[in-house]
């Protein structure tokens, strides 16, 4: 009879320890480049260029959770949530039962701040409207027990505060109460390119105080627009630093390793 | 070797559990000859999925048809239909926008090799110098790679189908280098 092998397996994270729990994206191969996903309570900085898919791949992580019975929350800063919705309806992984159901729950940033009275006409948040915008988010993780939420974007309300010190502690204050929350968020951040060389955010903030970066953009191959993946930064896992493919199927977004070689010659980030 | 020959040493190959084989057909009965393999292959109750570069999948779906094949488990990527404003609607295709888009072929391979219903699977790649007029060999050499290993991997067995007549010795010496084996003229 062979013996058993008892040859302890090779850990996969080079530094040992114990590993964090983890928030399933159960979207195909981001998982697997996150280690098993995002590890929970984590702030996610979802940055990349117009068209590079940031926001389907942030409702299709909500809508993952909610299908899995979790309430999940999506605020929308720069269109309508009623926009949104029918947006929704044309993905083939969306369910309207979802938003029925209040696990798939849509918010108007507008809307919340008409509430707070804190809409300004030169467009800029005092302290004082800040901490009642803060007030509000917590209130709706709360209430609501939200464990995914994602703002859309963290770009528009951080061109409503009046300096980078103050984008810094907004930020800072929502991650605080969002990992007490267990709550693991997607903050999008729009970004442009400068001579081939894409930021994380526009103000050159958000990326440092988030727990996690991931990098969305295109890449141009003879013309063609491919969307590319990568994850820069994430604390509390390991995970893949390759550039990714990913592309919208008719389950939803799937992620394959980009070429090597394919990567040079004529191509850039755009 | 006639093609009755190399669609035998197809399914010896198979049975001896290879999992990647090139195959080199010359150009005058390059798709005639696919399709008899494929043919073959169906024909022995495995399921697949026909990669086309060259023509659009409607023809050489006609072309299967016409010979009979049974085509109730295989599926089809196409390349080539929405480069040219051919039909783009089919339930057992996929259609890539551009052939550049290599990453693209293993995406959707990996989607249709859900819905394979046979045990025994095979990817048919018609062909890899379909692909050598958009890219640059280094590009199609590392694809190459990565669509051969990650099919032996997924344990389906794969054809790369050239054409003889144009295959360079680069790319030759880089199929011999991943195949289990090199059939066929």
């Amino acid at each position: 009879m062979a013996k058993k092998d008892v040859t302890k397996p090779i850990s996969l994270d080079p530094r040992g320890g114990r590993p964090r729990e983890k928030c399933v994206t159960y979207i195909e191969g981001i998982d697997r480049i996150l280690n098993g996903g995002l590890p929970i309570g984590n702030i996610v900085l979802l940055a990349g260029t117009v068209g590079s898919g940031k926001t389907t791949l942030a409702m299709e992580y909500l809508i993952n959770g909610a299908k899995n019975g979790e309430t999940c929350c999506y605020i929308s800063v720069t269109e309508p949530s009623s926009k949104m919705l029918s947006n929704l309806q044309t993905y083939g992984f969306f369910d309207d039962a979802l938003v029925k159901d209040g696990r798939l729950n849509i918010f108007d940033l507008t809307v919340i701040n008409d509430r707070l009275g804190v809409e300004r006409l030169d467009g800029t948040y005092t302290s004082k409207d800040m901490e009642a915008l803060l007030g509000a988010f917590e209130d709706i993780v709360d209430e609501l027990g939200v464990t995914r939420l994602v703002i859309d974007s963290i770009t528009a309300i951080c061109y409503q505060l009046p300096d980078r010190g103050s984008i810094r502690n907004f930020i800072f204050r929502l991650s605080q109460f969002l990992s007490t929350f267990g709550c693991t968020t997607m903050l999008i951040s729009e970004t442009v390119v400068d001579s081939n060389t894409q930021t994380y955010s526009i103000f050159g903030v958000e990326e440092a105080v988030a727990d996690g970066v991931i990098l969305m953009g295109n890449i141009i191959r003879q013309g063609d627009l491919l969307r590319s993946l990568q994850v820069v930064k994430m604390r509390g896992t390991k995970h893949s630093r390759a550039r990714h493919l990913i592309e919208l199927t008719p389950v939803g977004l799937a992620v394959v390793p980009l070429l090597k070689w394919g990567q040079d010659g004529g191509q850039a980030f755009t | 070797m006639s093609i009755k020959d190399t669609a035998q040493s197809i399914i010896k190959s198979i049975n001896d559990g290879d999992t990647l084989t090139s195959v080199s057909l010359s150009a005058e009965n390059f798709h005639s000859d696919t399709v008899k393999l494929v043919s073959v292959l169906v024909g022995k109750k495995l399921g697949g999925i026909y990669v086309t570069t060259s023509r659009p999948s409607s023809h050489i779906r006609a072309e299967l048809e016409e010979a009979g094949a049974d085509l109730s488990d295989l599926y089809f990527v196409d390349l080539v239909s929405m480069t040219v404003g051919g039909n783009t609607s089919d339930a057992r295709t996929l259609f890539i926008e551009s052939p550049t888009m290599l990453e693209s072929i293993l995406l959707n391979i990996t989607l249709l090799e859900r819905r394979l219903k046979s045990k025994r699977r095979f990817v048919i790649f018609d062909s890899v110098n379909g692909l050598s007029i958009y890219s640059e060999p280094k590009v199609l050499r590392e694809f190459i790679n990565v669509l051969g290993n990650s099919m032996r991997i997924k344990e389906i067995y794969s054809m790369l189908m050239t054409v003889k007549e144009q295959t360079n010795e680069e790319l030759e010496s880089a199929l011999n280098l991943l195949s289990d084996k090199m059939l066929g003229e």
